[in-house]
């Protein structure tokens, strides 16, 4: 139906090593990404398109949902511009809210200069996470954002409340400071 | 300034439309309906501003007078006055039986006419030729009108015809340029089915349409530099695009930064791309002027 890459993953969505707080229950396991598409520089716009499709289907509002695009282009754009050089999206629902991850590990590029890595293994903090207003921006209109950068990659988790109030109950991620 | 002097070839084939001479026969091609509007608002502009009267044919007059109002050409004040006359095609190179080369000159020469007994050094006439899309009879006669025209405009009257180069077919075109003397189209910087970036005549700055990422950046560097070297306030026309990422916002908030403070960046957008400029902070510099447009 779609040229996008649509294995199942085990790892994927509701991974635990990106939502710590999101332990895999057993309603996760069950969970299938109603979007599985990798990503390279020349693909932006192709993945700006099926996100925005895919948000207006889950009932996400008009302005939400070029908030939700937004959020995965500057994802996607890090990972193509200070990552691996390409990644893959997954876009999952669960509980009212809908989950992307957008995710440069594995990718070849990935790896080989991870930096300092803190003692929770976290090295998110060298991730251009501080540099430039993409991932501000991201941080903005997300209801809730997860970071995780280890030497394979970054993975990153952005999720969007699809309920009427973006501040409201749903996600189970902490929002990091 | 270039070592190789004259030996070095144009860049492009296509004339600036604020360069055109008073005795011009111009084709202008465009993919998008801006660039014909914006094209013609330079040529109408400089038109007035020299004094000539200006005529500008399209299929619905009020509506074009609207489009020019927002490019800062006082299309009403002009008509009033006498110097500006703004037809509708049917009215003009159109008649009711269809078309005839003849009848259409005929028409053209009155303008000519008419412009000389109010005392008008010269005319200008921009022709939207999208009329000639129609069906209707007469029509192969289109590149007869265009041969006469050039043989007419070395009588103090110069023509922009604007040919939509999307839905008139390739073999009109060949049949109807070699009759003008110069080939206008907009300054382009980036053209892809995703974007295009480029240069607006009226009012002055560039024009983005689509969605605009890091992925083009050089070719909104190049356009921004070339915007801010000109004097005076600039506009950045987003109207018509859908997308913007952080990079590029801060691209343009950065050349607006670099303006002195006594010149504005007027950024046009629609509200999605409003906010995110507010969002950005574009509001805090006092070059930067936020106008929201519900419409390309």
């Amino acid at each position: 139906m779609k040229g996008n890459d649509r294995r199942p993953d085990p790892a994927s969505p509701g991974d635990g090593a990106v939502l710590a707080d999101a332990e895999a229950g057993s309603a996760d396991r069950e969970a299938r990404p109603a979007l599985d598409q990798a990503f390279d520089s020349g693909t932006l716009y192709a993945l700006r398109a099926a996100v925005q499709a895919h948000a207006i289907q889950a009932g996400l509002p008009e302005s939400r949902s070029d908030d939700l695009v937004i959020a995965v282009h500057e994802l996607a754009a890090n990972a193509v511009r200070h990552g691996a050089g390409a990644g893959r999206l997954r876009m999952w629902e669960r509980d009212g809210a809908l989950y992307c991850q957008v995710d440069d590990s594995g990718s070849p590029a990935s790896g080989g200069d991870a930096g300092p890595v803190r003692p929770d293994g976290n090295v998110a903090d060298r991730w251009p996470f501080l540099q430039g207003h993409g991932l501000w921006l991201v941080r903005l209109v997300a209801d809730q954002i997860s970071v995780f950068s280890g030497p394979d990659g970054t993975c990153a988790t952005v999720v969007f409340s699809c309920g009427q109030d973006p501040s409201g109950s749903a996600p189970d991620l902490k929002r990091r400071p | 300034m270039s070592i190789e002097g004259d030996a070095a070839p144009p860049v492009t084939a296509y004339t600036q439309v604020t360069d055109l001479s008073s005795d011009a026969h111009a084709c202008l091609t465009f993919g998008d309906p801006g660039d014909l509007l914006d094209l013609t608002a330079a040529f109408v502009r400089d038109g007035l501003a020299s004094g000539f009267r200006v005529v500008v044919l399209s299929d619905s007059p009020q509506l074009a007078a609207a489009k020019l109002g927002w490019r800062e050409i006082a299309a009403e004040s002009a008509v009033a006055a006498g110097q500006m006359v703004m037809v509708a095609s049917q009215d003009g190179l159109v008649g009711p039986q269809g078309f005839s080369a003849g009848q259409a000159m005929s028409w053209l020469r009155d303008q000519l006419a008419d412009s000389r007994r109010h005392g008008y050094a010269g005319m200008r006439v921009a022709l939207d030729m999208s009329w000639a899309l129609r069906p209707m009879t007469g029509i192969e006669e289109l590149p007869v009108l265009e041969e006469e025209i050039a043989a007419a405009v070395s009588a103090g009257m110069s023509v922009l015809c604007g040919y939509d180069r999307e839905r008139f077919d390739p073999v009109t075109l060949a049949l109807i340029a070699p009759f003008h003397s110069h080939a206008v189209a907009a300054a382009t910087y980036y053209d892809d089915p995703v974007l295009r970036i480029c240069r607006q005549y009226v009012p002055p700055g560039v024009r983005l349409a689509g969605e605009m990422d890091f992925l083009a950046s050089e070719a909104l560097a190049l356009a921004l530099g070339e915007a801010i070297r000109i004097d005076g306030d600039i506009t950045i026309n987003m109207a018509s695009l859908s997308f913007i990422d952080a990079s590029s916002i801060r691209m343009i908030t950065d050349a607006a930064a670099s303006l002195d403070p006594s010149r504005t960046m007027v950024l046009r957008c629609p509200p999605a791309i409003e906010a995110r400029f507010s969002q950005l902070g574009a509001v805090r510099l006092r070059q930067v002027r936020l106008v929201g447009v519900d419409e390309g």
